[in-house]
């Protein structure tokens, strides 16, 4: 009795959260999705996923394009839950290589497609736009793929103009990991990518990791004296304190000539959707030091 | 020949200390040199200038005298810790330090992100406190018994690992910070570290040093040094007392840096330091100027690299080697005191019927593995079967793997004589890691049977070299249990040199090595059952040896038992039992450690019944922490090896408490 209850129960949530899934998109494939990369390309094409691994931890980390409430859970990136991927009943299912052990599983369940934005080789952009084109594909929204691709291209366009100020001089892109180590992104980073559509040089060009970073401790970034350095949020509360009074954060270059800024979050392994929200937050932050005239006084805060 | 043998005693420890010191400092010279050129160091000392003497003065030269404080403040705990211990293994992380320490970071940053502002290290040092507090209690009602103070300390550990790792894999992203400190990185930008930590190291040298002679006495046995008027207790928590606030000190300023506290004092002790006033001279020079090579070379490394190169993590990668050489020759020096539990077990009169109950158990807890759901709405039995195809592969595979690890840490227990013997000491579970790390990152995109077929090579490489290591030891239990031991330092510091990289495939290892039953598929599944009853049947014949080997080796021989051949089977037995287990449910064994002393606590003591007792309450505990994982917070699944350690661990410390 309980058993029939609840279970017609959950088939009615589960129907409530598809109407709300399809009241914002056209109908199409039901596609579920755990890579952030995957899911922020999937809501630039329109196409709102069934079910998203991690959505809290999207909303915080990603934020755009928004995922709408309701949207089933699917466990952890790292391990979906099967059981709750085939509840799902969906048509498609999309992985990046990393769930390759997933993979007879999940091909069980839905026709299962692998695409990756980052790959050892090659260079990110180009494959962002692939991996857009190819999930309007599989989604059957070729038009909506080709849209997105204009829109990146604009958004690019767009942005190079007001980030004229940052052309000047190099730039190191950064995010705090603890008060004494820095995650400075380079080459084959999905923002190196933007930086150089936008013919800014970044000032690290040492090696880095398959995901085009590398972590080191604060006294590296002395190395390029006349270089900038803008830091993405959130950074750690433990860093916080680096940042007001560090000793050597203080005499750091670019420190202390205030050439210094803050950025607002944004996804350092996404695609197309977070390389534009990139380019805009560099092209706000321009603008605003453009106004006030010092970015120190923002990393303060 | 005595005034010879003085002479080399003191010789060769100051020997190695000068030999690692000079290459420390030839590297320190040239990375000065990199920084200020031919500048004055006196004027980057007082009034830096330039960029170069900046980093000197806030980086550069406070991160080589932390090299120097915390070198010898793990040689000095490693050597208290030893000495109080009376084991070659015990190391500044025997007590849970390091994992209270975590656990405690963990749950700052996510509940109260804003303390970690304040005081990380405050955090740090209160978790170290927590943990070493509960291993003292567990251990006072023995008098702080060494035997009672490592397992103790190994269980503490265990449990606050496996709940850090929990809160890890479901918040990895707020946790960045955390996998640099796991990594142990001794990067600087001002004078704090130093400032705290100077002071701290010379009263606790000089604590170590009042306490030398009563410490000395240790080496007699228990009742000799009671005859002569120690304070046992006494002793013993002022002494681990003090070894606990070196490590918690430097595990909260630095983070984790285990191998040099293991380490040091073995060195010494090897070099010629043979009595305790002179290990606790030389363990903390040693340690000083091993830790200040491995920063020096990890800041080379650094530089070449172009990442970041934990100096924690390179630490155990230089020390295994060195460990697994020395091996054969610590035998001869150190003798550890048998480590079998004087205890009075109980007995069963009628073990056959009590076998029948826990079977029975066993199978109705088949039904909710297989049947229970937890949904939004509530929970639930699905009667419809429609998700059996999901779920009994994993319950197999959480069966046949509990039952495999169970029998497997019987026999090791068995063989070995000591209860603190699990699957993983053989180090075979770190082989098979170790391989499949390297698939991980090195073939991006390998299915399921590459990372298998990995696995099983990993695990047979480290079986054929831990066999040839400690053949000629005639496979003696503590020769194996070492090799085993510095095989999985070596794979620890790999996985937290890959995790503190930040790369977010270290985050699919992290879930694979928790003891994930989520990506079995049917063929393991089958493959898993199957080898459960051929290696449970295989294992039947050898219950005499097994019943015999644990009186001492010259007891088994004199009754004719072949000691090596014996060994050299079970240990085989033992290998495949494991490998098998690990293949498919990922390394994390430590229900081969709890079921067989489940098993004997509850009065299985002859070696059968312990056998298959000890298989049965492993696949009990495996699947219950399996239908617990999947169900408890669906659609997130706790991975089951974790979970099986989160349950297990507190009834074994209430067990050993009781005991």
């Amino acid at each position: 009795m309980t058993d029939a209850l609840f279970s017609r129960r959950a088939l009615m949530a589960g129907a409530a959260a598809l109407l709300a899934g399809r009241a914002m998109a056209a109908p199409g494939p039901r596609v579920v999705a755990f890579d952030w990369g995957i899911v922020e390309t999937l809501l630039g094409l329109g196409v709102v996923p069934a079910g998203v691994a991690e959505g809290d931890g999207y909303a915080e980390w990603v934020r755009e394009p928004a995922l709408p409430p309701g949207i089933p859970d699917l466990g952890l990136r790292v391990e979906p839950n099967m059981e709750a991927v085939a509840r799902l009943k969906p048509d498609l299912i999309v992985i990046t290589p990393q769930l390759a052990s997933f993979e007879p599983m999940l091909a069980r369940i839905a026709p299962t497609l692998s695409l990756a934005i980052f790959d050892e080789d090659g260079d990110v952009w180009t494959r962002a736009r692939q991996v857009a084109l190819a999930l309007a594909s599989a989604t059957g929204r070729e038009d909506a793929g080709a849209r997105l691709l204009a829109q990146a291209d604009a958004a690019l366009e767009a942005a190079r103009p007001k980030v004229a100020p940052l052309t000047a001089r190099p730039l190191y892109l950064a995010s705090f990991v603890d008060a004494r180590h820095v995650r400075v992104y380079g080459r084959g980073s999905l923002f190196d990518a933007v930086l150089t559509r936008l013919g800014i040089a970044n000032a690290f060009t040492g090696p880095t990791s398959f995901w085009g970073f590398a972590t080191f401790g604060l006294e590296h970034l002395a190395a390029a004296k006349d270089a900038a350095l803008l830091v993405f949020e959130p950074v750690p509360p433990e860093a916080r304190a680096t940042l007001a009074h560090g000793p050597l954060w203080q005499r750091l270059p670019m420190v202390e000539a205030g050439r210094i800024g803050l950025l607002p979050p944004v996804w350092s392994f996404g695609g197309l959707v977070s390389a534009m929200r990139f380019a805009r937050v560099l092209a706000d932050h321009a603008a605003a030091s453009a106004v006030s005239g010092a970015g120190r006084g923002d990393a303060r805060g | 020949m005595p005034v010879a043998e003085r002479s080399v005693s003191l010789f060769r420890p100051a020997a190695l200390v000068l030999v690692l010191a000079v290459f420390a400092a030839a590297l320190s010279a040239e990375s000065l040199y990199a920084r200020i050129g031919t500048g004055s160091l006196v004027q980057a000392l007082v009034r830096p200038g330039a960029m170069g003497e900046v980093v000197v003065h806030f980086s550069w030269l406070p991160r080589l005298l932390v090299s120097w404080l915390c070198g010898a403040a793990l040689g000095l705990s490693g050597v208290l810790m030893q000495q109080v211990l009376r084991n070659p293994l015990a190391s500044p992380t025997t007590l849970g330090v390091s994992a209270g320490a975590h656990l405690a970071l963990v749950v700052a940053t996510l509940a109260v992100p804003g303390l970690a502002g304040f005081g990380r290290e405050a955090v740090a040092l209160a978790g170290s406190g927590v943990a070493a507090v509960l291993v003292f209690s567990l251990a006072w009602n023995k008098g702080l018994a060494p035997l009672a103070v490592v397992l103790a300390g190994m269980v503490v550990s265990l449990y606050f690992g496996a709940l850090g790792a929990t809160l890890v894999l479901f918040n990895q992203n707020y946790l960045a910070g955390l996998f640099i400190w796991g990594a142990g990185s001794l990067a600087q930008q001002d004078w704090d570290v130093v400032v705290h930590l100077a002071p701290l190291v010379a009263a606790s040298g000089l604590g170590a040093a009042l306490m030398v002679r009563p410490l000395a006495l240790l080496d007699l046995d228990e009742e000799g040094a009671r005859s002569l008027g120690v304070p046992l207790v006494g002793l013993r928590l002022a002494a681990l007392a003090l070894a606990v606030v070196l490590a918690a000190a430097v595990v909260s300023a630095v983070g984790v840096v285990g191998f040099i506290g293991l380490a040091a004092p073995a060195l010494a002790t090897l070099a010629g330091a043979r009595t305790f006033a002179a290990r606790l001279v030389w363990g903390p020079l040693i340690g000083a100027a091993l830790l200040w090579l491995t920063d020096q070379l990890v800041q080379l490394l650094a530089g070449l690299y172009g990442d970041l190169v934990p100096t924690g993590a390179l630490t155990a990668l230089f020390g295994t080697p060195l460990l697994l050489w020395l091996l054969p020759r610590l035998q001869r020096d150190v003798r550890p005191p048998r480590m079998v539990a004087p205890v009075l077990e109980p007995r069963l009169e009628r073990p056959g019927l009590a076998l029948g109950q826990v079977a029975v158990v066993l199978c109705v807890l088949l039904l909710p593995a297989l049947l229970l759901s937890h949904l939004a709405g509530g929970w639930s039995l699905d009667l419809s079967g429609d998700f059996l195809d999901w779920r009994w592969p994993r319950v197999a595979a959480a069966l046949a793997a509990g039952g495999l690890l169970a029998m497997a840490g019987t026999v090791t227990q068995r063989v070995t004589g000591n209860p603190m013997a699990s699957p993983e000491v053989l180090g075979l579970t770190s082989g098979a890691a170790l391989a499949l790390i390297v698939v991980v990152m090195a073939l991006p995109g390998a299915d399921r049977a590459t990372e298998i077929a990995a696995g099983a090579a990993g695990a047979a490489l480290t079986t054929f070299g831990l066999l040839a290591l400690t053949r000629r030891a005639a496979f003696a239990p503590d020769s194996i249990l070492l090799a085993g031991i510095a095989l999985g330092a070596l794979f620890d510091a790999l996985v937290v040199a890959v995790t503190a990289s930040g790369d977010p495939r270290a985050m699919t290892l992290l879930a694979w090595l928790a003891g994930s039953t989520a990506r079995v598929g049917e063929a393991e599944a089958v493959t898993g059952l199957v080898a459960l009853a051929v290696l449970g049947a295989a294992a039947v014949p050898f219950s005499r040896w097994l019943d015999l080997l644990p009186l001492g080796a010259a007891t088994a021989g004199a009754v004719g038992v072949d000691v090596k051949l014996a060994r050299l089977l079970l240990l085989l037995l033992t290998a495949v039992m494991t490998a098998t287990a690990t293949l498919i449910v990922g390394p994390l064994t430590f229900v081969g450690l709890l079921a067989p002393h489940l098993a004997r606590l509850a009065g299985f003591s002859r070696a059968l019944p312990h056998l298959i007792a000890a298989a049965f309450i492993g696949a009990l505990v495996m699947v219950g922490a399996d239908v617990l994982g999947r169900t408890l917070i669906y659609p997130r699944q706790i991975p089951t090896g974790l979970l099986a350690t989160l349950i297990g661990a507190p009834y074994l410390l209430w067990r050993i408490r009781r005991l």
